[in-house]
């Protein structure tokens, strides 16, 4: 059994405006292994995105523990990339950020986006790039600052099905490449389980740990080759069914 | 294929330059037209030119300014004053603004002060501004101030306000300090809002100094537009009239020449 990398302990989060609180999340308790992908899926609006900014220590918990062993990078739906910057600006942004803007690191994230297809689209501005691409910057800007964590939150939903496949691909085959540890937050189950290792479905708001699994895929990790499989029907038929429970 | 274009393309590059010059040509046009008939009906004693002037005593008048040496001088006091109130509105509007961004505070402080302040016609406060700053170009600067810095504040302070949130999230999820959103974030991407302030702005200053010399002059394109009017020398006041028209123009297109410099900048 690997190392616990993250933990939350019966953590719940109220959140305050002027006209009234909201319970985001309650008494949420789940943990995450070295170089485990865990996805998280739950119905929409359950504080999926609270959990990722809990776990990256934006936000601080009402009450409840979470520990994280290690520093984390942040990935988002859209690629935010700033399009006034070039793609290599780009990935340097959280070395500029974290101050450690040294010949050494950069050398090592001009080394991932060779290694990953962006060699040629260093010196282009963003809107010049698919979105698949983009995306895959998006990727290793988070992954230039060596993150122990990556927190993932839907970072296909806005991409179109087929650049979506194919982004899947990349991202599932750069965490592995890397070793990260990886927590997706996603709506979508069949994402959830072409990619995941374990799956933690939520209840409705205030979010809570409803259900854990753990997939059996063997070695085949793979998104697509995983979706031609026959646990993959099963595995949907009974998330679906929890997740409308 | 020619130049590396197909036949299809160099005939749609052509038609676009012919209707580029065909713009170009009924500009002028329009311009030589209204000019030809303004001059037709004054020449030809339809109307006064005692009460509308002409384009060719406009010309004359113009001629006898400069030969008389003062024609430079008047759009000097102008243009230094316009030029002056315009860039220190805009440098204190952004400071006002940067802080405003920075303090919420502040700015739920601040808030109903600059409403009032932005719907009070500052016109109002013209015998204020010559009591205390006398009759000199520091009160025509000061009105200059007064009618930018608030435009420059607002129109700064939403372009700040509306930074995109996931991008201030990413940012925060990396670590970043307040100053770092503000200098790698907040400052970039309010830059086109930054020009088209600027360009707001070029009218608001004309506005103030022009404004400033009805008030309070003895020099420049308003104070001459206002002598002019009292003596009735019609011709006086539309020669006055048409080289402002040119100057603001002139201001305007360096604000666009600098819009061309700085997007240029960010891609370089």
């Amino acid at each position: 059994m690997k190392n616990e990398i993250l933990r939350f302990e019966d953590v719940t989060l109220t959140y305050h405006t002027r006209r009234g609180e909201t319970t985001a999340a309650d008494g949420l308790t789940f943990s995450v292994r070295e170089g485990e992908f865990v996805a998280i899926i739950g119905p929409s609006g359950c504080g999926k995105t609270t959990l990722l900014s809990l776990a990256a220590g934006l936000l601080v918990p009402s009450s409840g523990k979470v520990t994280r062993h290690g520093s984390c990078g942040y990935m988002l739906q859209k690629d935010e990339l700033f399009p006034w910057r070039t793609i290599e600006k780009n990935i340097f942004l959280p070395l500029e950020i974290k101050r450690q803007n040294t010949p050494e690191r950069r050398e090592k994230a001009l080394g991932l986006a060779g290694k990953y297809g962006l060699a040629d689209f260093l010196q282009s501005y963003p809107p010049q790039l698919s979105g698949g691409m983009r995306q895959r910057a998006a990727l290793i800007r988070t992954l230039a600052t060596e993150p122990d964590i990556l927190l993932l939150d839907e970072p296909f939903s806005a991409l179109d099905y087929q650049t979506r496949l194919n982004v899947c691909e990349d991202v599932s085959s750069i965490i592995l490449g890397e070793k990260k540890t990886a927590i997706l937050i996603t709506h979508d189950i069949s994402e959830a389980i072409s990619l995941a290792d374990r799956i933690i479905v939520l209840t409705k708001r205030p979010a809570r740990v409803a259900f854990e699994h753990e997939l059996d895929f063997g070695l085949e990790k793979r998104p697509i080759k995983r979706r031609e499989q026959r646990q993959f029907s099963r595995w949907f038929e009974v998330l679906w069914k929890e997740l409308n429970a | 294929m020619k130049n590396g274009f197909s036949e299809e393309h160099r005939k749609y590059l052509a038609r676009g330059k012919r209707k580029l010059a065909l713009v170009w040509v009924l500009r002028i046009g329009i311009l030589a037209l209204l000019l030809g008939i303004w001059e037709a009906v004054t020449e030809l004693g339809w109307v006064d030119p005692f009460l509308t002037s002409s384009p060719s005593r406009i010309c004359k008048t113009i001629a006898s300014l400069y030969l008389d040496g003062s024609l430079f001088y008047h759009i000097g006091v102008t243009l230094l004053e316009t030029i002056v109130g315009f860039v220190i509105a805009v440098v204190l509007g952004c400071i006002v603004a940067l802080a405003l961004w920075w303090s919420d505070t502040l700015k739920r402080v601040l808030e109903p002060y600059i409403v009032v302040l932005n719907a009070l016609p500052k016109i109002a406060l013209g015998p204020l501004i010559i009591i205390w700053f006398g009759t000199g170009s520091e009160a025509i600067v000061f009105m200059t101030v007064l009618v930018g810095i608030i435009v420059a504040t607002l129109h700064m302070l939403t372009a700040f306000m509306e930074t995109d949130n996931n991008k201030v999230l990413l940012l925060r999820s990396m670590g970043a300090s307040k100053l770092q959103i503000l200098k790698k974030l907040v400052i970039p991407s309010s830059l086109p809002a930054f020009i088209s302030m600027l360009k707001v702005n070029v009218g608001m200053a004309w506005i103030g100094s022009i404004m400033g010399e009805y008030i309070v002059s003895r020099a420049g394109l308003g104070y001459l537009i206002v002598y002019g009017g009292q003596v009735f020398k019609l011709d006086l006041v539309m020669s006055a009239t048409c080289i402002l028209c040119v100057l603001a123009a002139g201001m305007y297109f360096l604000v666009v020449l600098l819009e061309k410099l700085i997007v240029k900048d960010a891609k370089s």
